[in-house]
This record gives structure tokens, sequence and C-alpha cells, in this order.
């Protein structure tokens, strides 16, 4: 008799995946492909990138039964995308070009005066929280436009950090970048993404 | 002394906790005497919070039925290990 018990819900999720319970695959691919394209797009262009998702996942539905729980599943999954990029960018003989210098945004870098003060003081003012202000559909539409035009390379740092929570060292690992290019890389997208809020709460305009 | 710019350029460590204790105690300093600088630390957490809500709000429903349908497809042709396919 099966007297196993599995008190987390990602324990039974696994589980089911080594199954081949299709209503798992259903619920996994729904909660876990966004990260997994995260990483991708680290690596390589959208279409390539979506294509190594898709690979992963039918290797998942084999490889599962290897899975060990050393690590969360949603990790798992990333190494396993990181890895299939990187050992495509070898076979193609290609790198990823990533932008490692520290420096303030210009937009940004000019609202200093010479003494090093605030010349343009930030006029940002939330009163609502994050989730009410993202049922502004312009809003939601402006930020999408402006996380597309990221360099991949910071996006993928940002969302894996901050939208799909790991912690340094894993985004680290999983990208394989120095704990100190990751700071940039963060550093840098939250510098655009203050910049773009600020503006349409300005003006109103994207 | 540190200056609001030299604030703005470690500021998205600050937020991560991730400076050593005389530079974080230096950025806590600054920004009990600067309201400007306070004012910028709390709002790159909060577009940063907005950038989070966003992308955990909306999946790409193509891209997500796309990976469906290969999964679909790839379990068709194994063999179920519990004969428990559903």
């Amino acid at each position: 008799m099966n007297t196993a018990v599995h008190p987390d819900p990602q324990g039974s999720l696994i589980e089911d995946l080594k199954r081949g319970n299709s209503s798992a695959y259903k619920k996994a691919v729904r909660e876990y492909s966004p990260g997994m394209l995260a990483v991708a797009r680290f690596y390589l262009d959208y279409s390539s990138a979506e294509e190594i998702v898709q690979d992963c996942w039918v290797t998942v539905i084999d490889a599962i039964h290897k899975f060990e729980g050393r690590s969360s599943l949603k990790t798992w999954l990333h190494r396993i995308v990181a890895n299939r990029c990187k050992n495509k960018l070898r076979s193609s003989k290609r790198e990823v070009a990533i932008d490692f210098s520290e420096s303030l945004e210009p937009e940004l870098a000019n609202r200093f005066n010479a003494t090093g003060r605030w010349d343009l003081p930030p006029s940002l003012k939330f009163h609502e929280s994050a989730d009410t202000l993202m049922e502004n559909d312009a809003l939601s539409d402006c930020l999408d436009k402006h996380l597309s035009a990221l360099p991949e390379t910071q996006r993928s740092a940002l969302m894996l950090y901050e939208a799909h929570q790991h912690k340094s060292e894993d985004v680290c690992n999983i990208l394989d970048v120095s704990a100190s290019n990751l700071r940039v890389l963060l550093h840098r997208a939250r510098q655009k993404i203050f910049l773009m809020v600020e503006t349409f709460q300005e003006t109103g305009e994207c | 002394m540190l200056m609001c710019r030299d604030l703005a350029g470690i500021a998205s460590d600050y937020i991560d906790g991730e400076l050593t204790g005389r530079r974080n105690l230096s950025v806590k300093m600054h920004l009990m005497m600067c309201k400007h600088c306070r004012s910028f630390i709390g709002n790159l957490r909060a577009s940063t919070d907005l950038m989070k809500a966003h992308s955990s709000s909306k999946p790409d429903e193509e891209f997500i039925r796309r990976i469906d349908e290969r999964v679909a497809e790839a379990l068709k042709t194994r063999k179920p290990r519990d004969g428990n396919n559903e």
C-alpha cells in the first residue's frame, strides 16, 4: 500500500507529472513556462527560445522520473532550459553579448547638478497598490512595450529575480553570470522601468 | 560623503540588501537627510513591484497553447507508468 504523504502541493504535482497525468502537465506548463522563456530569452532570439522551451517540456516527460527534489521544480526546469541554450550556443559557436557597464542611464544621470545633488528630483507618487495600478490598461500596455524594449539580458535577470523570485545565486547559476554582473543587470533594468513609469505618470504617455 | 548621484548608482543594491555594513549605513544616513533620495528609493521599489504585478498577471496564451499541444502529443507516445493518464 502506498502510504506516501505529500504535504506540499508541489510534491503532489511532481508525483502527477511522474505518472504522466495530462492535467498536471497543463498546470505545470502554465505555471513554469513564462520563467523558462525568460531564461531562454537571455541566450537566444524569441523563436529559438520558444522552440527550446517546447523541447524542454518534451524532455521533462522522460526526465521527471530522475527529479529527486534537491532543488525546487522551478529551479530544475530553469537549469534544463539554460543548459540546452548553452549547448545550442556552443554548437553554433556564438556568445551572448552583454553590456555590463555600470553607468547610470543618461536620462537619469542628467538629473543631477555638478555637485551630485538632484536638479530634477523624482516626481512619482504612488497612492495605490501595484495590483490596482495594473488595472489601468494603458499603463499595462506601456509596461509591455518597455519590458520588450529592455535588452534581453537585463529583462531575463529582472524577471528571474523579481517575478520568478529566484535567489541571486540561482540566477547567476542559470544565466552564467557573476554576482557583480547580475547586480549591474538588475540595476540598469530597474532604472529603465522607473523612468518609464515616471514618464507615464507625469504625461499619461508611453 | 555620499552624494545623491552616488546613491542613485547603488540604489538597486541597497533595495536588495546587498550593500556591506559601512556602505549600507552611509545610504541610511543620507536617506535620513534627503527627501528626494527617499522618494527615489521608494519609486524604484514601487516601479519594480509594478513590473512584478504586471508580468505575473498575463501569460501569453498562444505560447502556452503551443506548448500544451507539443506536450499532449508527446504524452500520447509514452506509456503511462501507473496506468493513470488523467
